[in-house]
């Protein structure tokens, strides 16, 4: 595996893994609400964290086409 | 980059002689707009015609909402559009697939302006949603998946997307050639490149759709899951958002193409076959479309509760009735526009009848989704309460108005500074050579 394929699917992991979490584990309980604690999120600002797993998913996209090749690559593809 | 051949034009947009007066009348909208808003957040949502529900007799979501989930839609056909012509490998609407990712990005971002101008304390409200937002709302969903996600996941979309060619404008040494460069971001349109690109934008298209769908599904769920609020409860309140959105969407996307097609003289690009193919999507919609709401008038007709067949005897007969029957009857003449264009053979070398159903059913949307928003707040309340009533002020419509001509100015700017249609690539009609 490349640097480009590592670091874009450490990305898609990295910002799937932050969706999950925000949404599972650090936002307000999941369920039938009992007490208040269902209406806080059990982290300030998972909503935020969340969002950021999105950006972070579709970014990989942008890292994916915008990171240099290497010299050796760069060099192949040239006719 | 190699020099460039081109026997079609760059498409970009040139001011011509009704360009500026265009221009000048959208800035004097935005200014009305923009001095009605700062009235509202220095007075107070008192200057809107929203009020309490219940005792106050009004409604508390109104013209704002109503563009909300307007422009949401709008935005939704574009980026489906725009997904699907990648994903299906729909050649004939590539020339459109620029303006349908422009269209969901100017969209969402004036849902998002729209938001804010009906919370009367926005940093307040902006704050806590990202604050405190419960998985388990629909609010969730719809705020965090389409203002954030859903509009992230858009730029990234026309970002990449118009790297190609905002390299071959800036070698062409185009106007703006910086801002060309920057977008370009080095690129030299070489093979890795190119394959680097089709293989991006295809997982972006199929991270997109459920995206898209989820998003929009959970704007539906805002009003299909409020059990308390007859009108709204409704199993196919989501997916007739998805409808309505692709109808008026779609629409939307014609009348663009078809302004694009006059004013950049593209009869050979925006060809008939493309408006054709449009055409299908949004006839096909509308019916659809149409068959949802025929299921769900029967079904509240004959099985509705006495407060759910309030609300339908005022849309169907009372104060709403004339927006109600406006809107069907724009649905209805713009999908017999429709049958007569795809079956009269001397109407089908026309493009007129698919814009005048293009804008019948933006106005329908229009209409339908202000009827989805209000009489239920107004009408339908299940505790003794009289009937209420909303008019928009001034206010609201100096503020939509103003939204509205933002959004045809970035458009028209956008237009300005960047090819609008896609430049075309080798083995292309246009004859590029890179």
């Amino acid at each position: 595996m490349n640097v480009r394929r590592f670091i874009v699917w450490a990305m898609v992991i990295i910002g799937f893994g932050l969706q999950a979490v925000a949404y599972l584990a650090l936002a307000a309980p999941l369920g039938k609400p009992t007490d208040v604690s269902f209406s806080e999120p059990r982290v300030p600002f998972a909503p935020l964290l969340f969002i950021l797993g999105v950006g972070i998913v579709f970014s990989a996209a942008i890292v994916y086409e915008l990171l240099p090749d290497r010299p050796e690559d760069r060099t192949a593809s040239e006719p | 980059m190699a020099t460039t051949a081109r026997t079609l034009p760059a498409e970009r947009g040139r001011g011509g002689r009704t360009w500026y007066p265009v221009v000048a009348l959208l800035l004097i909208l935005l200014g009305v707009g923009i001095y009605a808003y700062l009235e509202e957040l220095s007075e107070g949502m008192a200057v809107t015609g929203l009020r309490n529900l219940g005792p106050q007799g009004g409604a508390t979501w109104g013209l704002y909402i109503t563009f909300v989930i307007y422009f949401v839609g709008l935005s939704f056909a574009g980026i489906s559009t725009a997904a699907l012509i990648r994903l299906a490998k729909i050649d004939k609407l590539r020339p459109i697939v620029r303006m349908a990712e422009l269209l969901t990005v100017i969209c969402l971002m004036l849902a998002a302006m729209t938001i804010v101008a009906d919370l009367g304390q926005p940093l307040r409200g902006i704050v806590n949603l990202f604050r405190y937002a419960r998985p388990q709302s629909p609010f969730f969903g719809t705020f965090t998946l389409v203002i954030s996600g859903y509009l992230f996941a858009s730029l990234v979309y026309l970002y990449l997307d118009g790297r190609r060619d905002a390299a071959v404008r800036a070698a062409e040494g185009a106007p703006y050639r910086g801002f060309l460069r920057a977008w370009a971001a080095g690129y030299s349109d070489t093979e890795p490149e190119r394959v680097r690109h089709r293989r991006a934008s295809f997982w972006l298209s199929i991270a997109i759709v459920p995206l898209l769908v989820t998003a929009h599904s959970t704007l539906g769920f805002v009003f299909g899951l409020q059990v308390g609020r007859p009108g709204w409860y409704s199993a196919l309140q989501a997916p007739a958002f998805v409808m309505l959105a692709g109808v008026s969407g779609l629409g939307m996307l014609i009348i663009l193409a078809a302004i694009a097609r006059r004013s950049l003289h593209l009869q050979a690009r925006l060809g008939l076959p493309m408006f054709r193919t449009l055409g299908i999507f949004m006839f096909v919609s509308l019916l659809v479309y149409l068959y949802f709401v025929g299921v769900e008038l029967l079904t509240n007709l004959y099985t509705g509760s006495v407060r759910e067949r309030d609300v339908l005897r005022e849309l169907l007969g009372g104060d709403y009735a004339w927006l109600y029957w406006s809107a069907i009857a724009g649905f209805v003449i713009a999908a017999a526009l429709l049958v007569a264009w795809l079956a009269v053979q001397q109407l089908r070398t026309h493009i007129w009848p698919l814009v005048v159903a293009g804008v019948l059913v933006n106005l329908g949307a229009m209409a339908k989704r202000f009827l989805i928003v209000v009489p239920s707040q107004t009408e339908g309340q299940l505790l003794p309460y009289a009937d209420g009533s909303y008019a928009p002020s001034w206010t609201e419509y100096a503020v939509i108005g103003g939204l509205l001509a933002l959004g045809v100015l970035l458009f028209l700017g956008f237009a300005k500074v960047f090819p609008i249609i896609p430049l075309p690539e080798e083995g292309d009609d246009g004859k590029v050579v890179t």
